[in-house]
């Protein structure tokens, strides 16, 4: 309860935030509802008498359109926000933890611990991202687990990083002396200490990986590496290009889910941006 | 009486990079039950390195540490934890000593678990150690959080949990430094209260003499990482034996407005002492310094009862 | 007449939940050449106060009421542009931590040039001359004016900042806690510099602290705070000997000295209020031993006999209450609430 009332002045206070948790809340909404809110199931080929509705116009019957096959453009946006969550969510849960945890052990630990963790992480930081996912899309089968084992696999040294530093300086700190002088072990000081103290900095990390995640995803199905039978906005967008949806002038198919991959990525980075005055005071007396 | 906690010629070394820093040097002590024994000396003298390696929160680099009889010098950190329920530490800062999302009952309960205190015992004993150090009724403190609370209440706290697993020696590194004049008495007093009452070793870290002959009947005078001067605290204060006991004496303010304004008899500063060489680290700032200072360094030697000085002065002075 | 005369000086911060009242009437004076202890626990607005003199309060602090009045004019009134034409020529400042005084990422010698030529307008070879005299002042060897700070130990970097603070003949250096960062031996030796300054110069000085034993070795006067406001203040001897407030009869037993009687310390239980709702009364009244409930009621009015003021309803009976203070049992009866 005090922690969502804190939360809540946080938001207040922080317009960049505000926006962001403003877009992913709408998302969520939207995620939850879809069922309800689509006008259309988003896999129906809709029909004008006994032709094919394609290419049909904005239209009160047809908010954004309809496809080349015929399918409800709105529906299949809505019905896009629970792929995008679901891949979103959970490469950045992975994310965030394998990222946590690689930073407490480095931060912690240190030694040799940390030189290892460390040069991994340079390693993992050098890969390109769209080649890497390629090429494991590849020699898998292509679809949203490839996604996001990419995804977790290439983003949790952003995290790991920060979490690393932030762990170097509660290490110092005398409370966590005190832990050790009150027999608490290496293991109890890193996971029932540290770890509640870092957690709401490597949320912020999760939420700049749900952005990843989604832009991942969408490039990975534009590619055509992404699973033909889910719907999502990669999905959309890929299906728009191989119809030449961009030639057609058909703008109603193909700007709703660039729009909303952008919304999303941009409302990660917002919610980012909007906390460092929370997580680096110092910076904001600048 | 057998001493609970005892050093004997404890070292430590550090190396960064090319420099060997010796941050304490031959130090040994005993502190028996029910005793207090007070380490004074200025910042870098190596007084804190010595009290974290009494409880082995640093690895000595020489000598040993026995505790209780026991060689603790070299136990690996899953074999030290009956020794850390026995062995606690009084943090300096209150306002960090405590973790800040950990109610006060909490921060209580989390020794008593990691020692195996059987839950059922817990509330008792949480209600029993808060008695102690007077945050009464315990009810109105132990759901609090510690921004929650004052320093002097925070310190009660801290101290509440150094001694709530039911130790046989207490260190204190500064216990009051950080807090107010008007409450820092009631913590001394606590602490004093507790050794008396519970028979405990106590170590006492300060950097102020005045503090350290409220709580301490011995004290031992530290200077760049040896001990350079011990005895009755009374004693060491009246009649100091060390040029840099006389100094540190001499500098101790005093709240009263007819005092001793002269100089201080002492040369320099701690920055321009330079480390190692043969002879005696005080010698550039002694000004009673002879050409066997920079030749040779003084031995701790017996100087008198209960007294140690390390100094050529001392040698063949009557005591 | 004085150098320096505060008057009721009121100094609020604006919070979310409304102005603290840092600062809520202070009054006391300074003559010139003479050092002053502003004495108190942290949060009585000691700091705020020597902030508030030197004009340079943070944000969200401001001068609510009363005036401050500096070799005859009133700095409250002043345009900031004033201030800052008086300010470092005729009345400097040296902080807590010396760093905060000093450029990190400069020679001693650049920031003494660029205070002397920038603001006091000497050419550089004056300029040279005035540094190495600054620093022969306080006692260090103006060789040292190649260095950067860090290669300073604590105590040296105090008694540079004290130099630079002194650069331009200041009449009134406002000093904060300049010595408790500092280890025994080198607290005594800036203090002497201090002393010092004051019997060659002339130099007036306000030394904020926490440590009655300082003010008893480097003061002639001292002015206790207690909740933002002065409670006592006179001249040292007067005030540690005879004090007339209780609070200042507590602190006295309050800590250890190290060559009197070793007789039991008396805390003073509880904690100072909040300055968010400041009590109506006597701010120090529910920490009081001797509180009536008039104090409780009316705050009580500042009242002086001879150079020796105190704000307390029972000041006619002090030597009474002295007596009483001395025994432990008489502290230990409070129990705040």
């Amino acid at each position: 309860m005090r922690a969502a009332r804190a939360a809540w002045r946080f938001l207040r206070s922080e317009p960049f935030a505000f926006v962001g948790a403003a877009i992913y809340a709408l998302i969520v909404v939207t995620a939850i509802f879809a069922d309800k809110l689509a006008p259309h199931d988003p896999r129906e080929i809709l029909r004008v008498g006994r032709r094919v509705a394609r290419y049909l116009p904005i239209s009160p019957e047809h908010w954004l359109g309809t496809t080349s096959s015929g399918r409800d453009v709105l529906s299949q946006l809505i019905w896009g926000t629970r792929s995008a969550l679901q891949v979103g969510l959970t490469a950045a849960i992975v994310v965030v933890a394998i990222g946590t945890l690689m930073g407490l052990l480095a931060g912690y630990l240190g030694g040799w611990v940390d030189k290892l963790i460390t040069r991994l992480a340079d390693i993992v930081l050098s890969m390109p991202f769209l080649p890497f996912m390629l090429v494991l899309a590849a020699l898998t089968t292509p679809g949203t687990t490839v996604v996001v084992a990419c995804v977790a696999l290439l983003l949790w040294p952003n995290t790991a990083r920060v979490i690393r530093s932030q762990v170097l300086s509660l290490r110092e700190r005398a409370w966590v002396e005190a832990a050790r002088v009150t027999g608490c072990s290496n293991t109890r000081i890193m996971f029932v200490h540290i770890l509640p103290q870092v957690l709401p900095l490597a949320a912020l990390y999760g939420s700049v990986a749900i952005g990843w995640a989604i832009l991942a995803e969408a490039s990975a199905s534009f590619l055509g590496f992404g699973d033909p039978d889910t719907i999502s906005w990669g999905v959309m967008l890929q299906e728009a290009y191989a119809n030449q949806a961009l030639g057609r002038g058909a703008w109603n198919w193909f700007t709703p889910p660039g729009l909303a991959i952008v919304s999303m990525v941009l409302a990660g980075f917002m919610i980012s941006r909007g906390s460092e005055k929370l997580l680096f005071p110092k910076l904001a007396d600048k | 009486m057998s001493a609970v906690i005892e050093a004997r010629g404890l070292g430590k070394t550090f190396r960064t990079g090319r420099r060997t820093v010796h941050a304490v040097q031959d130090v040994s002590l005993a502190v028996s039950a029910g005793e207090a024994l007070g380490i004074v000396g200025e910042s870098g003298c190596g007084k804190t390195t010595t009290a974290r390696m009494l409880l082995r929160l640093e690895e000595p680099t020489a000598g040993q540490v026995i505790f209780e009889g026991e060689d603790i010098t070299h136990r690996r950190a899953a074999a030290l934890l009956p020794f850390r329920a026995r062995a606690q530490l009084v943090f300096q800062n209150p306002f960090d000593a405590l973790n800040p999302r950990f109610t006060i009952r909490r921060t209580l309960a989390e020794p008593l678990r990691n020692f195996g205190i059987p839950e059922a015992e817990h509330a008792a004993r949480i209600d029993a150690v808060m008695g102690r150090v007077r945050l009464t009724p315990a009810s109105a403190w132990l759901d609090r959080f510690p921004h929650e609370l004052s320093g002097g209440q925070l310190q009660r706290v801290v101290l509440a949990r150094a001694l709530i697993p039911g130790p046989r020696l207490i260190v204190a590194d500064e216990p009051v430094s950080m807090l107010d004049v008007s409450v820092r008495a009631g913590i001394l007093n606590l602490l004093r209260a507790a050794r008396d009452e519970l028979g405990l070793a106590a170590i006492y870290i300060s950097h102020d003499l005045a503090l350290i002959r409220y709580v301490c009947e011995r004290t031992v005078v530290m200077y760049l990482g040896r001990i350079v001067e011990e005895g009755p605290t009374a004693e060491l204060i009246s009649s100091p034996r060390h040029p840099y006991t006389r100094a540190l004496v001499a500098a101790v303010p005093v709240p009263r407005v007819d005092q001793d304004r002269a100089a201080l008899p002492i040369r320099g500063s701690l920055s321009d002492t330079p480390q190692g060489g043969t002879g005696c680290a005080f010698r550039d700032r002694c000004p009673h310094a002879m050409p066997r200072c920079e030749a040779e360094a003084p031995a701790l030697r017996e100087a008198g009862p209960a007294r140690r000085v390390a100094c050529h002065l001392e040698e063949g002075a009557p005591s | 007449m004085s150098l320096l005369s505060v008057e009721n000086l009121q100094v609020h911060y604006r919070t979310g939940a409304g102005p603290v009242r840092a600062v809520d009437g202070a009054t006391f004076s300074v003559a010139a050449g003479s050092i002053l202890g502003l004495v108190g626990e942290s949060g009585c607005g000691k700091s705020t106060l020597g902030r508030a003199i030197m004009g340079v309060l943070p944000d969200a602090g401001r001068i609510a009421g009363g005036s401050v009045v500096f070799e005859g004019r009133d700095l409250v009134a002043l345009t900031e542009a004033q201030r800052r034409e008086i300010r470092w020529r005729r009345l400097s400042f040296i902080p807590q931590t010396a760093m905060n005084a000093l450029d990190p990422v400069q020679r001693l010698r650049a920031q003494m040039l660029e205070v002397l030529m920038e603001r006091g307008g000497l050419a550089r070879a004056a300029a040279n001359d005035r540094a190495a005299e600054l620093f022969r002042m306080v006692g260090l060897d103006p060789v040292r004016l190649a260095d950067y700070p860090h290669q300073f130990s604590g105590g040296m970097r105090q008694r540079a900042s004290i130099a630079l603070a002194l650069a331009l003949n200041p009449a009134l250096v406002i000093a904060d806690e300049p010595v408790t960062a500092l280890d025994v031996i080198v607290q005594r030796q800036v203090l002497d510099v201090m002393r010092d300054l004051q019997s060659r110069l002339g130099l007036a000085m306000i030394l904020v602290t926490h440590d009655m034993a300082v003010v008893a070795y480097a003061c002639d006067r001292v002015a206790v705070m207690y909740a933002g406001i002065v409670v006592e203040s006179g001249p040292v001897r007067e005030v540690l000997e005879r004090p007339l407030h209780p609070y200042t009869m507590g602190l006295t037993h309050a800590f250890p000295d190290v060559h009197g009687e070793t007789g039991e310390l008396v805390p003073i239980e509880g904690s100072p209020p909040n300055l968010l709702h400041p009590p109506t009364g006597c701010r120090f009244a529910a920490r009081c031993p001797f509180a009536q409930t008039r104090c409780h009621e009316q705050a009580p009015p500042a009242v002086t006999e001879g150079e020796h003021m105190v704000a307390c309803w029972r000041a006619d009976e002090a030597s009474a209450l002295r007596t009483a203070a001395a025994s432990p049992a008489t502290w230990a009866a409070v129990v705040p609430a």
